[in-house]
């Protein structure tokens, strides 16, 4: 299924994202620039707050991890300086998980926190979006299975992952930049260094919008095109009242 | 942690005034419940209630464990409310608030004390395996009336739920995954939902549903928790006002007719959601049930 998503959806946050793709659906929400406490108040730049909330149950050293990764992440891209002494307080709440997730049938899927990292980096791009906060560049996140004869698939869905159960060797997150910037790249499992280089090559492709003179129509899978797509609608939305004769 | 905005004195001033003119802000009858919208999810128990702008989903969720030693014959039954910045920054994660104290309280009365899961019916061997059930609320949208939307949203949750279908062969239990076999509705032996009364001018003017607004600058508030049949599961009252003892039996029976009209939406979207699920009919075509 093509990913889906609605910005704004939520009336009490600053901004809001909705986003769901390959059976995860995140809901994101970013309050800021709010007050900051004295604890956290750093005097040249802004706080980044990051919590995620799982679907079911309360956080655990999981959720943990993933916040962690995602303010590193977002603090290189947020323009933190723009605003010293307040808080950016980013929530991501999960919604739904494919029906294979919670089966636990040892395949890894049920002991990987990686799958989850690219909706999540994606809604909480597209709500600070929504929240118009200062961002030096956007970015995009694929997620690359590489399986134990070798091959590389990207994207891969919680069935394909189910059905190669100890297929997969090993799992890798990257996210670039709109400038194809290498920003945030995990691996999990065992692989060698070349076809680690070769699931880069592969997520950069699947990220990165194509140079130009290359375009395809109807590209639907790149992830800089379906951010540029998603922000497009925004801005056509708001920008009507100036359209209309 | 950032607070949350606090009402100006000036718009307290508006909302008491336009009270009493009988005005409320979104021009409501004193005695209306905002617009009520309920979608399930794709998975079995997920219930997202939108209440106005209030949002709030629910999601149970069953998992096997041992019960309790003093309990051997009842599963398992947790409600979980923790709020998360997204409804307001002034909700921290680990530091409860007074409002997600009324809330897990007075949903625990509500639903869990009044006994409207059968938990005993989540026992699959006594003393040794149970059901541990847990619904899990999420607000993502806070405009008033949190407890009102969380009952609907937990309550329309369980019914939602099917749970496991499992076999039990002396001290075997196999539990067959939704795949193997068409899992099993709980057995819910009410429904509870709960209707806020907000007071105001000293007790005199009364509101339901209170929005957050109203919810500031109000003296007091009522919680009345009751199911179709009339019978009051709780009553709750907080604040400061006092309130005449015949008022409060009269909102019974005006709660009565709201809580009439919000089970039967329930159950309407219940089963346009069992139709959608049910393509062609396929679930009565497999059922081995004779015609008699």
């Amino acid at each position: 299924m093509a990913p889906q998503a609605l910005l704004s959806p939520l009336h009490q946050a600053d901004g809001s994202a909705t986003y769901s793709a390959n059976g995860y659906s995140v809901i994101g929400a970013v309050n800021g620039p709010v007050e900051v406490s004295r604890r956290d108040e750093l005097p040249e730049e802004a706080a980044i707050e990051v919590i995620v909330r799982p679907a079911a149950g309360v956080g655990s050293p999981r959720e943990r991890h993933l916040e962690s990764l995602l303010r590193t992440t977002l603090q290189h891209i947020i323009l933190t300086r723009a605003h010293p002494r307040t808080l950016i307080q980013l929530t991501l709440q999960i919604t739904s998980l494919p029906d294979e997730e919670s089966a636990g049938d040892g395949s890894a899927l049920s002991y990987s926190s990686l799958p989850l990292l690219p909706p999540l980096l994606t809604t909480a791009l597209l709500a600070l979006l929504s929240a118009s906060i200062p961002l030096s560049t956007t970015l995009a996140a694929a997620l690359v299975a590489i399986s134990a004869t070798g091959k590389i698939k990207c994207a891969p869905t919680a069935a394909e992952m189910v059905r190669a159960g100890p297929g997969v060797s090993s799992l890798h997150v990257f996210a670039f930049s709109a400038g194809r910037a290498l920003v945030l790249a995990e691996s999990e499992g065992d692989f060698e260094f070349g076809a680690w280089e070769e699931a880069c090559a592969v997520a950069e492709e699947a990220c990165c919008e194509r140079v130009a003179g290359m375009e395809v129509d109807g590209e639907a899978g790149n992830g800089q095109a379906f951010l540029r797509g998603v922000v497009e609608g925004k801005v056509g939305r708001e920008m009507r009242w100036r359209m209309a004769v | 942690m950032p607070r949350a905005a606090e009402i100006s004195v000036n718009e307290r001033e508006f909302i008491l005034q336009g009270l009493k003119e009988n005005i409320r802000l979104d021009g409501r009858p004193f005695d209306a419940f905002r617009s009520l919208e309920l979608n399930f999810g794709d998975e079995h128990g997920v219930a997202d209630v939108q209440l106005g702008k209030t949002r709030v989903i629910a999601r149970v969720s069953a998992e096997v464990t041992a019960p309790f030693v003093d309990r051997k014959f009842d599963g398992i039954f947790n409600i979980s409310t923790e709020f998360s910045p997204m409804a307001s920054p002034a909700f921290e994660i680990g530091r409860p608030t007074e409002a997600e104290n009324i809330l897990s309280r007075i949903l625990e009365k509500a639903i869990r004390r009044s006994g409207a899961l059968d938990t005993e019916s989540l026992c699959i061997i006594a003393g040794l395996k149970c059901f541990s059930l847990r619904a899990d609320l999420h607000i993502l949208d806070h405009d008033g009336g949190l407890i009102d939307a969380s009952c609907i949203a937990v309550i329309a949750a369980l019914q939602h739920f099917r749970r496991p279908d499992v076999a039990v062969e002396g001290e075997n239990a196999t539990i067959f995954s939704i795949r193997e076999r068409e899992p099993i509705p709980l057995s819910i032996l009410h429904h509870p939902i709960c209707v806020t009364f907000s007071y105001y001018n000293a007790g005199e003017i009364m509101l339901m549903d209170a929005n957050l607004a109203e919810e500031q600058v109000r003296e007091g508030e009522a919680v009345i928790t009751m199911n179709r049949h009339g019978e009051v599961c709780q009553i709750a009252k907080y604040g400061g006002v006092s309130v005449d003892p015949m008022a409060l039996l009269n909102c019974t029976s005006v709660a009565l007719e709201k809580v009439k009209d919000i089970t039967k939406f329930i159950q309407r979207r219940l089963e346009e959601d069992a139709k959608k699920r049910d393509v062609g009919g396929l679930i009565a075509e497999l059922s081995a049930e004779n015609a008699r």
